[in-house]
């Protein structure tokens, strides 16, 4: 990534030269060693690319992004996912896509070819407040309070019901599926539900001594909402209350995180993808913080979230959406 | 001295009652989800654990009030009586539960101090109610509670009482968990610090007095936290540059060490900028590194 020329631009809060500065005055501050370590940039999306289709040809999509108009090639091998795995054939021109993609030639680098394609996926994490039969009203903490509307799909009302008993109100929900409008149409149950309602998550062990500077447990993505579609960064749970952030729901979380503030950057690593990628802090993570869930996708994680990240950098570390999740160790700046 | 034991046993329940009482009010207003019940409700459907638990509550509360308030005069006749056999059926109830409890829950625990009792169920615990249970049985039978009539009574009802209580002490992993709560300091990653504290700390620590000349304004530019430190940011200049000078606060102590680094953001103090040159080496000393 590189640092903005602009000073004006370095200042503005949320920039990615915002989250450089502060990385560089920590680095002014502390030991070369720390400076060598955090010296590798936030990450770029190198391999992800996000956008709304323009055309579908036959072995190809023309895909207008925030990088202009992109093409990416098939192969047999793409996987393309829009509430289930079907072909490339089923999208279709104003589908909001995200793409796992690979340079098909070194020597051509704009030649990329799509590994993994999803199409409108949704997810919706937050508390139930109204039902009726499959249709939920659910607050997922939007910064004007409106609530997103989820239909389940009926047939997947089973295999939600199944991981989500108690579907009533003040309960917690989390599901993944297709977006159509301002609805999601759920399809699959990201997690088991929490027996406590929302809000009231178990207290989390004492903790004594210093904190392990590398923290193991789950990593989840979160819609974009008011974020740019491409942003790479994640939503942290243990938000610096002195921030000024309003109190969220929750409590403590059952996973003990050192405070950090929007700006500070961490390591994430995927264990299941072994891939990992110096993140910025983008925005709460407050609903992560309710549910003391594992991952399952390469072993079990132990319990907790500890990165709401957006999609982009889900994808960019190598996690599938459809999964929901990658079993993540977290490392801080020392 | 019978009559003085079992006179002991009155105030001791009540004592119990009440702060076990309290303790899961206490526990109650603070988490309040029958997810996560304690104790024998945990063997209650989620439905009904909040009930239960309220109900539980309730009831020792009334019994201790109930034994205080007929320890006294009232202590020979019928409510005292039906005081103090509630009492002991509420014991042997509890005890029959925390058996209960151990065998289908072995992983909760009995809930009897609220967020103090999360130890698993084991014979301490059951040894404790059950002897509590004896208590109560022998105080059915307790004349009216009086204050001692002598100095040599007293001496006797206090070393009673106390024998009692550390006996009870010893089976309660409570005491443990107390023991454990009081010693314990939390990781300064983990401690809310206002920012104020911060600032004045920084403002009486030695790399403030000497870098504070080079600031342009004592309002901070930029405040983060990032776990025991908080980072505190201003502009300034130096050697005719433009820099931002950052204050590194360890957040531990009130008078933890403050570290100080200086970032040249490239701009002369004409204006003109020559691009982001980063970290440059600042030419004065460095403050005392952790």
């Amino acid at each position: 990534m590189d640092i903005s020329t602009s000073y004006h631009h370095a200042t503005q809060t949320g920039s990615s030269a915002w989250h450089a500065r502060r990385a560089l005055l920590r680095a002014a501050v502390f030991e070369t060693r720390d400076r060598e370590f955090w010296s590798h940039r936030p990450a770029v999306a190198r391999s992800v690319a996000t956008g709304i289709i323009t055309e579908v040809r036959e072995d190809a999509i023309v895909l207008d992004g925030p990088g202009g108009i992109e093409l990416f090639s098939f192969s047999p091998a793409t996987v393309t996912w829009m509430g289930a795995v079907t072909a490339p054939s089923a999208l279709r021109v104003g589908d909001q896509v995200i793409i796992r993609h690979r340079s098909l030639d070194t020597a051509a680098p704009a030649r990329r070819l799509a590994e993994r394609i999803w199409a409108r996926i949704g997810r919706v994490t937050g508390t139930i407040i109204a039902v009726q039969g499959r249709e939920f009203l659910v607050d997922a903490g939007r910064a004007d309070g409106s609530p997103r509307h989820v239909v389940v799909a009926a047939a997947s009302a089973r295999q939600v019901q199944v991981r989500f008993p108690r579907l009533a109100p003040g309960y917690l929900l989390d599901v993944i599926g297709t977006r159509r409008g301002r609805q999601l149409l759920a399809v699959i149950p990201a997690t088991a539900q929490p027996p406590y309602r929302a809000g009231h998550a178990p207290p989390p062990p004492m903790v004594n001594g210093p904190l392990p500077a590398s923290i193991s447990g789950t990593a989840v993505w979160h819609e974009p909402e008011d974020e740019p579609p491409g942003l790479l960064g994640l939503g942290y749970p243990a938000l610096d209350p002195a921030d000024g952030k309003p109190p969220a729901d929750g409590g403590m979380g059952c996973v003990r995180l050192p405070y950090l503030s929007l700006g500070s950057t961490v390591r994430l690593r995927n264990e299941c993808a072994d891939r990992s990628a110096v993140l910025p802090v983008t925005s709460n993570g407050a609903l992560a913080r309710q549910f003391c869930d594992r991952c399952v996708e390469c072993g079990t994680s132990p319990k907790g979230r500890l990165a709401d990240l957006t999609m982009a950098a889900f994808v960019e570390l190598g996690g599938n959406l459809e999964d929901g999740c990658f079993n993540a160790t977290m490392t801080l700046a020392g | 001295m019978l009559n003085l034991v079992d006179e002991v046993q009155v105030g001791l329940l009540a004592l119990l009652l009440i702060s076990g009482s309290a303790a899961k009010l206490w526990r109650a207003s603070g988490a309040g989800s029958p997810g996560h019940a304690t104790g024998p409700t945990a063997m209650f459907p989620v439905r009904l654990r909040r009930s239960a638990a309220t109900a539980l509550c309730a009831t020792e509360f009334a019994l201790g009030a109930g034994l205080l308030l007929t320890a006294g005069s009232a202590g020979a006749r019928g409510p005292a009586v039906v005081v103090r056999a509630a009492t002991f059926v509420l014991f042997c109830t509890a005890v029959g539960a925390l058996h209960e409890l151990r065998g289908h829950r072995p992983d909760a625990g009995c809930g009897c101090f609220g967020e103090l009792s999360r130890t698993p169920v084991s014979w301490r615990a059951i040894t404790r109610a059950a002897l509590l249970c004896v208590a109560a049985l022998a105080a059915i039978g307790a004349p009216p509670v009086r204050m001692p009539r002598s100095a040599g009574q007293a001496w006797v009802t206090l070393a009673v009482a106390a024998a009692e209580l550390a006996l009870l002490a010893v089976l309660s992993p409570e005491v443990g968990q107390l023991m454990i709560r009081l010693g314990h300091a939390e990781p300064c990653e983990l401690r809310e610090v206002p920012v104020d504290r911060t600032l004045s700390a920084l403002r009486s620590s030695a790399p403030w007095r000497r870098y504070r000349q080079f600031l342009v304004t004592t309002v901070p530019a930029d405040i983060w936290r990032e776990g025991c430190w908080r980072f505190v940011v201003f502009p300034g200049v130096l050697a005719s540059r433009q820099v931002e000078v950052v204050f590194a606060v360890y957040l531990a102590s009130r008078h933890g060490p403050v570290r100080v680094g200086v970032l040249d953001t490239g701009a002369d103090l004409d204006g003109s900028w020559s691009g982001w040159s980063g970290s440059s080496p600042d030419p004065l000393e460095l403050s005392t590194h952790v």
